[in-house]
Formats: C-alpha cells, sequence, structure tokens
C-alpha cells in the first residue's frame, strides 16, 4: 500500500517536473525575455534615475508644509474629551483644502511634469536614446518603461505625503494615536485621488515629453497647467460671475473636474462630512459647491452643507479625465514610435 | 557595383532606400535611392561628411523613418525588432550615460538585449576582458578616455550576440593610438561578426576591409570589392612627371592612343588614361626628345583608397 502511495507520489512528481520543464519553463523564460523582462530593465533604471533620496525629503517637505500651516491654526477643540470620529473629522476638516489644493495640487502635478519631462525629450537630445531605440526593445515598451517608473515614483511620493500629513494633522492636534485610525478613510480617499491625479498627469507629462525637442519646454508646459488648473480658472472663475455658466466655461475648466473628482472620492469613502466650512472654500477655489445651503426639497431641512453647482456629474468627471489620460498616453506611445531619433 | 539579385545570405541589403527631409518645396533628398549588398565580412562605407552615411545607417537601424524603399538584415525589416535582435550598433559620437559604470552600463545593455543578468554580468565581463578595460570596468563612464568610451560603445553593441555590426565613424575623434587600437579590435572582431563600418577616414577602411561602398551627395558612387575597384583603376591610369608638363599635356591630349590626359592640380604631373598603353610607352621617348624634356618621374602608381576615391569624388562632381 504504502508502496503504490510512494510511486503515484514518485509519478506526480515526475509528471510536474516535466510540466515544469516541457511546458512552464520555456513559456517562464519567454515571457522573462521578451515581456517582463526588457520593460522591467527599463522602468528600474528609469527610477533610479528620477528618484533619489534627497531630492524625496526636499518634496515631502514642500507638500507638507502648507498642510502643516493648516494644522497649527488654533481650534477651540478640546480633543481629550471628544471621540476618535470626531476628532478625525476635525482633522479633515483642517487638511481637506491644503491636501487637494497643494500638496495633492499644485506641488504633486508640478513635480510629476519636472521629474518626467526630461526622461524621453532630454535622452533624444543627449543622444542616449539613439542607443537605446537601436536595442531590440520596442520604443511602446521602452515608453510604458519610463511612464510606470514615473508613475510608481508618484505613487511613493503621494503615499509619504498623504501618511505624513495624516500624521502629522493628529500628532499637532490631539497626539492620540486613535484618531490617525479614524482618519484612515479620509486618507485613503486622497490617495485614490492621488492615483487619478497622477494618471492624468504622468500621461501629460510623457506625452508632452515624447513631442517636445526640449525638457524644459514640456516641464514649462506642464506647470503651466498646474497653474491654469488650480489657480487661474479660480480668478477667469470669479472675474465671469454669472458668464461662466452661462457659456459653459466649466468644460475647459480643469479645476472644476479634479474638484468634482475629489469630492466624488470624498463622498464615496465618507471620509469628511459635508460642512459649510471646507465646502465654501471648495466652492471659491474649483467651483463644485454653490454658495448655497444644501436643503433637502421633500422635508425642507438643511443638509448641513452647500449645493453642487453640478455642471458635471463626479462620475462623467472621472471617466471624462481617465479617457482623457488614456488618450494621452497613446498619444504619447504613437509619438515616441514614429519620432526621429539622431544626434 | 556588385549585382546579387537573391537577397539570402545578405547581412544587409536595401533597395531604392531614400531619406527626404523636408515637404514639398522644402523637400532635402538627405539620401537617394541606395541599393545596399552586404555580404558576411567586412564592409566599408565611405564618403566625405554630408554624404549620408550616418542618415543611411539610421535607417539601417531604425532611428528613422525610411521615406521611400525598403531594408533588411539578413532578411529582417530594418527598424523592426526582430532586425534589431541581429544588430549592434555604434553611433557617431555615442553618448552614454556617464554616471554608470562600465559594468552597470553593459549589464544594462545586455539585459535590453534579452539577457538575464547573470548572463549579461558574464558577457559584459568577457567583453570588458577583450576591450582591456576590466580594470576600469567599476569606473564611471565620464571618467573614460574617448577611446575606452568607444571600446565600451562597441562592447555595448555586441553584448547580445548580434549578428551584423554597425558602426558609424567608430575612429572619428581617436588619437592615433586609440585609432589603432580600436581599428585592431574590429578586425578582430570580424572573424565571428560581420561588421558595416561606416568612415571617412579611408587608409582605416583600406586595413580592415575587403568590400567597399562609396557615397556622395545621398548617391552610390561604386560598390565593390576593394581589390577589384584598385584593379580597374590601376590599370588605366599612368604618372608622367617632366620639366614640361604644359607642353606635353597637350601633345598627348591630341593623340589618337589617348582618352585622357590632364595637368593634376594636387601634384602638378601629367594624370594619363591610354587607350593603348604600348603605344604610350613607345611614343613617350621620341617626345621627350623632340621637346627637349627631362624626364623625372614615368610610372603605373599604386593607387590607395584614397586616390581612388578623390578621382571618384571629382569625376562624379564635375559631372554633375
Amino acid at each position: 500500500m504504502n508502496n503504490n502511495k510512494g510511486n503515484t507520489e514518485r509519478k506526480i512528481k515526475s509528471s510536474s517536473k516535466k510540466l515544469n520543464s516541457n511546458v512552464l519553463q520555456p513559456v517562464k523564460s519567454w515571457l522573462s525575455r521578451n515581456i517582463f523582462n526588457r520593460t522591467a530593465i527599463i522602468i528600474k533604471k528609469t527610477f533610479q534615475d528620477v528618484f533619489s533620496f534627497k531630492k524625496t525629503i526636499i518634496i515631502l517637505i514642500l507638500g507638507v508644509i502648507v498642510p502643516l500651516i493648516f494644522i497649527l491654526l488654533p481650534t477651540s477643540i478640546d480633543f481629550g474629551l471628544i471621540s476618535p470620529s470626531h476628532a478625525a473629522t476635525i482633522i479633515g476638516f483642517a487638511l481637506i483644502f491644503p491636501a487637494f489644493f497643494w500638496t495633492l495640487g499644485l506641488v504633486f502635478t508640478i513635480i510629476i511634469g519636472t521629474s518626467g519631462a526630461p526622461l524621453i525629450a532630454e535622452e533624444v537630445k543627449s543622444g542616449t536614446m539613439l542607443l537605446l531605440v537601436s536595442k531590440p526593445i520596442s520604443r511602446i515598451k521602452i515608453f510604458i518603461g519610463k511612464y510606470i517608473a514615473v508613475y510608481l515614483y508618484g505613487m511613493l511620493l503621494s503615499f509619504f505625503s498623504i501618511f505624513v500629513i495624516g500624521w502629522l494633522g493628529v500628532f499637532v492636534k490631539s497626539g492620540n494615536i486613535d484618531h490617525f485610525f479614524s482618519l484612515i478613510p479620509f486618507l485613503t480617499a486622497l490617495y485614490i485621488y492621488s492615483l487619478f491625479i497622477l494618471f492624468l498627469f504622468t500621461s501629460i507629462t510623457m506625452a508632452f515629453s515624447s513631442i517636445f525637442k526640449k525638457a524644459r519646454s514640456a516641464s514649462i508646459l506642464i506647470i503651466f497647467i498646474a497653474i491654469l488648473s488650480y489657480i487661474a480658472f479660480l480668478l477667469i472663475r470669479t472675474l465671469t460671475g454669472p458668464f461662466y455658466a452661462t457659456f459653459q466655461l466649466y468644460h475647459f475648466d480643469l479645476g472644476y473636474h479634479l474638484g468634482n473628482v475629489f469630492i466624488l472620492f470624498i463622498e464615496t469613502l465618507n471620509a469628511v462630512p459635508p460642512s459649510i466650512s471646507w465646502q465654501t472654500t471648495f466652492a471659491i477655489i474649483t467651483g463644485v459647491y454653490s454658495m448655497e445651503s444644501s436643503i433637502d426639497p421633500d422635508q425642507n431641512i438643511n443638509l448641513g452643507g452647500l449645493e453642487k453647482t453640478n455642471y458635471y456629474l463626479p462620475v462623467v468627471s472621472l471617466l471624462l479625465w481617465i479617457l482623457i489620460a488614456a488618450l494621452l498616453l497613446v498619444f504619447g506611445m504613437w509619438s515616441l514610435k514614429k519620432r526621429e531619433i539622431s544626434v | 557595383m556588385i549585382k546579387i539579385d537573391s537577397k539570402t545570405n545578405l547581412e544587409i541589403w536595401s533597395e531604392e532606400l531614400t531619406k527626404i527631409y523636408g515637404k514639398k518645396k522644402e523637400a532635402v533628398a538627405a539620401v537617394s535611392k541606395i541599393d545596399l549588398r552586404m555580404k558576411p565580412g567586412i564592409h566599408g562605407f565611405l564618403g566625405p561628411n554630408g554624404a549620408g552615411k550616418t542618415t543611411t545607417i539610421n535607417m539601417l537601424v531604425g532611428a528613422i523613418s525610411i521615406t521611400e524603399g525598403a531594408a533588411k538584415i539578413r532578411e529582417k525589416k530594418a527598424g523592426t525588432v526582430a532586425a534589431k535582435q541581429l544588430i549592434g550598433f555604434l553611433p557617431q559620437d555615442p553618448v552614454f550615460y556617464e554616471d554608470m559604470t562600465g559594468e552597470k552600463y553593459l549589464i544594462y545593455m545586455g539585459q535590453l538585449g534579452g539577457l538575464q543578468k547573470k548572463e549579461a554580468r558574464l558577457k559584459a565581463q568577457q567583453l570588458l576582458d577583450f576591450f582591456d578595460l576590466f580594470k576600469a570596468r567599476n569606473r564611471e563612464i565620464g571618467t573614460y578616455s574617448g577611446g575606452m568610451k568607444q571600446k565600451v560603445g562597441i562592447a555595448a553593441s555586441l553584448i547580445h550576440d548580434p549578428k551584423v555590426l554597425i558602426l558609424d565613424e567608430p575612429t572619428a575623434n581617436l588619437d592615433p593610438m586609440g585609432r589603432a587600437d580600436v581599428v585592431q579590435k574590429i578586425k578582430e572582431l570580424s572573424k565571428r561578426v560581420s561588421v558595416f563600418v561606416s568612415s571617412h577616414i579611408l587608409s582605416e577602411i583600406e586595413q580592415m576591409c575587403e568590400d567597399v561602398t562609396m557615397i556622395d551627395n545621398g548617391k552610390i558612387v561604386i560598390s565593390d570589392s576593394i581589390s577589384n575597384i584598385k584593379r580597374s583603376f590601376i590599370s588605366n591610369l599612368y604618372f608622367l612627371d617632366t620639366n614640361m608638363n604644359e607642353t606635353l599635356v597637350d601633345q598627348l591630349k591630341d593623340k589618337d592612343f589617348i582618352s585622357k590626359a590632364w595637368c593634376d592640380d594636387l601634384d602638378g604631373k601629367i594624370h594619363i588614361i591610354p587607350e593603348d598603353a604600348d603605344k604610350l610607352r613607345d611614343l613617350l621617348p621620341q617626345m621627350l626628345l623632340e621637346n627637349k624634356a627631362k624626364l623625372y618621374e614615368f610610372h603605373r602608381p599604386e593607387l590607395s583608397l584614397q586616390d581612388i576615391f578623390m578621382e571618384i569624388m571629382m569625376k562624379e562632381r564635375g559631372n554633375n
């Protein structure tokens, strides 16, 4: 009986070995050589080029400084007397605007733009790309490798920025670690939003890097787009008043769409409850809210926040900009594929 | 020009390969209808600066698009990943990641060529050893001399075991020692891999190559083996030098057995291409006596590739 069992085990082992050597090994080897290896090599090299410890620390400090100022604004609340969820709400109120506008807004987009812009443009200009494209790797893989490296770097930056501002919020305001756990839905909403904005700005950056001859021109244009989104449209919205809605300027207002998507994630994850205090800021900066209180039409009760402008359904804003980012990604790949590379 | 109808057994093949920059009225043909036929071995690609050598090579390696015509590397369409797997390429004035060490750079290039890291490291060390760079393997490329950089560039082109090496001006910008070193390495390499090498330094090409293709103004002017080219030129050209070159050249031009005679601007001697060389030899003593001319020199020169190249280029440009 035991002998039979041993034979069967041996047979299974030998057939699994055969399967491994006859079928899986060549497949693994092929995948490793053709799909993962070369793109992974580009990702690794690009990540090393983009990442520097010193630079990352400086970016983190820069990204955290404005939220820290908001956190340091005095409140009359005694955090020792309130529940963790209430404390998280108060901290969320303080952080929601600077996190959107500064950490994941101006700083994040400009850093992604300036880090990613040289990756293709500069390599083409300096001549290193000529050697790269002569190697047996498709240009699309080169593009994807560089794209993923920038995306991973952005993921890392946003993770640590969000973690640090969350932790600082708790440390400065209450000093109670339990409050940090209550803040997790808010931090998760921020992180998911950062993945979206990262997708959009990495696509813009890499597309520009593919088409521009000078990395500096690509970087300047990305900084321009970031400033246009977060600051210029705020002025346009304020100056045009009712004409903004009449002439449907919100179609072109990236700041509005970003705010709309941001609020979508905040609402979906119940990250921060509605409140006139922070929604007023978003009304001014993004135009997602109007200045009127949100009223339940059936019961005529004030819902504790501001009415949304609803120019676009938040999901439509999200899908629209995901589609634009995807198109830019494809455009970037196509541009590099067609680009004439010579020194 | 070598005429081979079949594309098989050719390392590089192109048919009417053309590159046009600009559109409509501003269009300029950098390369025009080039037919390359490179057999296994070492093939020189010659031409003055701006002749279209680099443009042609960049089309072959897939760095720039082909406007018209076609090119293949061992029957694989140029520019495709399959074709690039077969080639190793060193561009003119290569630019490296200066902050990488020689070994890391080669490993990186090997991995891009499809090698596993272990294989790439082993191959990198073998190549560093072959190119006498093993001791400098852990130094950043930015600290290498011009010759060392050129050798690391050739090593990088070889790391994934290509079948055809395409080297664009590999000795340009090197000092004489560095040039000799690189030429020696290329000659050694040509025993195991075919080499397509462009240069405007013809003496080096003469040392290395069996076959050459010369281009000028984006067009092929001649493509053959060096021995055939030399044979065809040496059989026709005579140098004559006397104290009365101007008088004698006029008399020679009138003879029916002379197809061409001229006083060369560079050396001042009479260059003669006779239809009947025996008649020239018979008549020459009599001509010298009649003109009371002193003979300094009369011989059939052993032409260098440089001389032939100059002759061809001058003729081409004269015709144009």
